[in-house]
């Protein structure tokens, strides 16, 4: 019992002193969505934060600015839809085939490496929608890598912002 | 035939799409503020355009963290994606000389984000979307219709601009305006189209993509004001500029100029690759551009005019349809087809024609008669009529005007079994070449048939003149011997838009029994020599006008007096101080020339009046000459003082007079011209105008002297210059 509450105060005592240097510690990465050559519509872009869970954690970028195409986003739609938080601050506007996009997207360090999960989901008016277009794990190797897409993405690069 | 198959077309293909025309043109109008309102925003820097890209992207490159991407849009604004100093990502309009941000990206307005939506796809998605093409594409062959009937109408391409004749307002309105604004709808309706097409990918589709070899790192990577490629390239090029997104070897800068798009070596400046745009690409651009009118305020008002323009042809064209009707069926025969003595029968398109027709069945009724009145597509055998009176219009080039369409085949089919007596009516415009054509044409089938005897020869009306037609009634009752009475609708005339003027002079009868009055406005009226003065007499109050000769600031009219003429003995009982109730109507068509060298006048009688004003009034000194044929010199007298007061003015060049009655042949004024020919010709090809004031039958004359001097001596026939406006006309 004692070794118990001895580990749990120690542990208490090292989270605490963790917490007391991570807070709000957070960085800012760059990345780029190159789109493959389709024709039709701008598409419509969603960068997520995914738990360990595979839930929804946090939307960190939205690409396309018209909200009545948001339900397209289907997945992404039943977490923000009901909510509606304020995204405005990170929307932009829609990117067409052949086009690509840069955006800064800002995650906290203490998700690096601890399972969590990056995701892409797509959808253009009248066409497909991919609910997984990139999922990446969300490790220091991979936020600066280029990762293939599956979708209208032909591929993401992703770089720490300095 | 064909004319109501065009304008069948026209009409059916208009009530098809008018709801979605409706829309997409209230919309369109409404749209078109938005590129207004965009060119108007502060963010366009002058001169900027004229400097090197090289400058501005190190300008970006100092006064921000990270560039993503430069932007040059149709409204010459400069937007840049960054990270500014303090790290934030954003895009703004920036200023291209110093980089600093002149302020956020335009957002749409909710108004035009409606109307957007609902112009492109009534917010039906996909299938609005493909409605909004379709309805476009049938706007195209109701423009290409209506200038197919406009050519029908004016008669041939020369003649697409020169005067229409003005039945109502509807029609005439809808003809001036299809004119000018065809073009603008078509431009929009064609590149809709287009954009339709490409929006469902029904356009061949070639996207660039650039094949390189792989580059090798340099040990030297030059500064970005010091690539060459970027020296050289003026902004006003620029579409878009991407930034690499590394410093990677193999991450370039992506150039997008008007016509091609460079890959460019972030180290070196080589250009790595380039992709010349493909011409759907190109088309596209300007499709948008000459569509929504983004960048150039001037195209964005044409567009919003042809919008507005597209209702007003929405209205006016169904109001035009429903008149036709009401008026086609506005007969309701009291006997029937076999029962009636007398058989009217109308030949007619827009409907006007059946309102004469309607007067005449009106007044056999009032007399007792018993009549029957049908359009000529319903031609019958008729068992007891002994009279049939045609209503004949013509239209275009001498077709049969619609609601006779299908008569030439019913009148070789149709035999009546008793003699039967006919007149026919023709209605037509001396403004078209082929005048009463339609008429001449049906008089000429009663004539070959032996069971058809004349009762009148063919009578021609102008312009709908109720003058004519009272001339023809008065034909008619004595041919006859009744007393028919037309019952003229007394036109609503606004007493108070009448104005005073006082008799101040006036000449006694001369020989001609022709006199001058001059006439003093007693309040500040507009107008000037060629106008008419427009007067209602109390007896019938149909409209008289009288050209107007403008002497100092009074109006000279010539008029002759007629034993039974209303309105001339109104003013030959006219004394000094007198006040006469009238109303100026302002006649620019037949205005002294401007710009013209030379003017050649040619009149005679009373219609010398205008030209009176005109040869006193020349300031410019332009070349006047003038021609007027009189009946003898005597009748000359009344006018010989304003003429020697114009020649030792110097404001009169020539003069020369043809007396019908001083010699044993008749010499006309037409037989003057011919005298003259080099004269004529020689004005006619250094731009200068010819004027004609007078009667009709000297103007017909007259045109056919100038015909045959400007095609032998021009060889261009007079057409030509009609429709350039140097043939101007004032005749009666």
């Amino acid at each position: 019992m004692k070794t118990i509450k001895l580990l749990s105060i120690a542990s208490l005592m090292f989270l605490g002193l963790m917490s007391f240097t991570t807070v709000a510690e957070s960085s800012k990465y760059k990345c780029m969505i190159q789109m493959t050559n389709y024709t039709g519509e701008g598409a419509y872009i969603v960068i997520s934060l995914m738990n360990p869970e595979g839930e929804y954690e946090e939307t960190l970028n939205v690409i396309g600015d018209d909200e009545e195409w948001y339900n397209t986003i289907e997945s992404w739609w039943d977490f923000y839809g009901k909510r509606r938080p304020d995204i405005d601050a990170i929307t932009g506007a829609t990117v067409s085939g052949g086009e690509r996009t840069i955006n800064v997207i800002e995650i906290d360090d203490d998700k690096l490496d601890k399972g969590y999960k990056l995701r892409f989901e797509s959808a253009v008016e009248d066409q497909e929608y991919y609910e997984k277009d990139v999922e990446i794990e969300l490790t220091s190797a991979n936020v600066k890598s280029k990762v293939e897409g599956n979708g209208f993405i032909r591929y993401i690069r992703m770089m720490p912002q300095k | 035939m064909t004319i109501s198959i065009w304008r069948y077309s026209h009409l059916i293909l208009a009530i098809l799409t008018s709801l979605f025309v409706l829309i997409a043109s209230v919309t369109g109008a409404i749209l078109a503020f938005e590129p207004i309102s965009n060119q108007l925003q502060p963010y366009a820097i002058s001169g900027a355009h004229e400097r090197s890209l090289a400058e501005t992207l190190s300008v970006l490159q100092q006064e921000y963290d990270e560039v993503f991407t430069l932007e040059v849009d149709k409204n010459g604004f400069v937007s840049a994606s960054v990270i500014t100093k303090e790290g934030d990502s954003d895009t703004f309009y920036i200023n291209p000389v110093t980089g600093e941000k002149l302020g956020d990206l335009i957002k749409k307005a909710p108004l035009f984000e409606f109307a957007t939506n609902l112009h492109r796809s009534l917010f039906l998605k996909t299938t609005g979307r493909i409605l909004i093409g379709v309805v476009s594409f049938l706007l195209i062959l109701i423009t290409i219709t209506g200038i197919k009937l406009i050519l029908k109408r004016q008669g041939g391409f020369k003649r697409f601009f020169s005067k229409v004749v003005k039945e109502n307002f509807n029609q005439y309105y809808h003809v001036v305006i299809g004119r000018y604004a065809l073009i603008p709808i078509l431009i929009i309706t064609i590149t809709g189209v287009f954009l339709s097409l490409e929006r469902f990918e029904l356009l061949p589709i070639t996207k660039t993509s650039h094949q390189y070899l792989e580059q090798v790192e340099p040990e030297n990577k030059l500064a970005l004001k010091d690539l060459k490629i970027f020296q050289d390239l003026k902004l006003e090029t620029v579409k878009q500029v991407e930034f690499p997104f590394s410093d990677d070897i193999e991450d370039y800068f992506i150039v997008q100029l008007n016509d091609k798009e460079l890959l460019v070596n972030q180290f070196t400046g080589d250009v790595v690759s380039q992709q010349n745009s493909s011409l759907v690409t190109i088309l596209t651009d300007w499709s948008i551009i000459l569509h929504t009118g983004e960048g150039t305020i001037i195209w964005s008002v044409v567009l919003l005019l042809a919008s507005l323009a597209i209702l007003f042809f929405m209205y006016s064209g169904f109001a035009m349809t429903i008149k036709r009707r009401k008026d086609t069926s506005k007969i309701k025969n009291k006997f029937k087809k076999d029962t009636a003595e007398y058989i009217i029968l109308v030949g007619s398109e827009t409907g006007n024609t059946f309102n004469t027709a309607k007067l005449f069945y009106d007044a056999l009724l009032a007399a007792g008669h018993s009549a029957y009145a049908a359009s000529l597509n319903e031609y019958s055998t008729y068992n007891k009529a002994k009279h049939i009176i045609v209503f004949a219009a013509t239209y275009g080039e001498g077709e049969a005007p619609i609601s006779a369409s299908n008569f030439n085949k019913l009148f070789a089919e149709v035999n009546q079994k008793q003699t039967i007596s006919y007149a026919v009516i023709g209605f037509g415009s001396l403004m078209y070449p082929d005048y009463c054509k339609y008429a001449i044409e049906v008089d000429q089938m009663f004539q070959k048939q032996p069971n058809f005897e004349v009762h009148l020869p063919l009578f021609k009306i102008n312009n709908q003149s109720f003058e004519a037609f009272k001339t023809w009634i008065q034909q008619w009752n004595k041919s006859s011997n009744q007393d028919l009475k037309i019952q003229f609708k007394k036109p609503q005339i606004k007493t108070k838009s009448l104005k005073e003027f006082k008799v101040v002079q006036k000449t006694a009868l001369n020989i001609d029994h022709t006199f001058l009055v001059q006439l003093r406005p007693q309040k500040k009226t507009k107008f000037t020599s060629g106008d008419l003065l427009s007067l209602f007499p109390d007896q019938d109050f149909i409209e008289r006008q009288y050209s107007i000769g403008k002497i100092e600031n009074d109006i000279l009219l010539s008029i002759k007096k007629h034993e039974l003429g209303v309105c001339s003995n109104y003013f030959n009982q006219l004394k000094l101080n007198d006040v006469v109730k009238a109303k100026v109507k302002r006649n620019y068509e037949f205005h002294f020339p401007t710009d013209a060298k030379a003017v050649i006048m040619i009149a005679n009688g009373t219609g010398i009046a205008p030209f009176l004003g005109m040869i006193n009034d020349n300031q410019n000194q332009t070349k006047t000459h003038l021609f007027w044929g009189g009946r003898t010199q005597a009748s000359l007298d009344i006018y010989k003082n304003s003429i020697d007061t114009a020649f030792s003015k110097d404001t009169l060049s020539s003069f020369h007079v043809a007396y019908s009655q001083e010699q044993e042949e008749k010499f006309y004024v037409q037989d003057l011209l011919l005298k003259h020919q080099d004269l004529l010709s020689q004005v006619l090809n250094t731009n200068g105008v010819v004027m004609i004031c007078g009667s009709i039958a000297m103007q017909n004359r007259v045109l056919e002297v100038l015909n045959s001097v400007t095609t032998a001596k021009l060889n261009k026939p007079l057409s030509t210059f009609e429709s350039n406006a140097q043939i101007r006309m004032d005749c009666y």
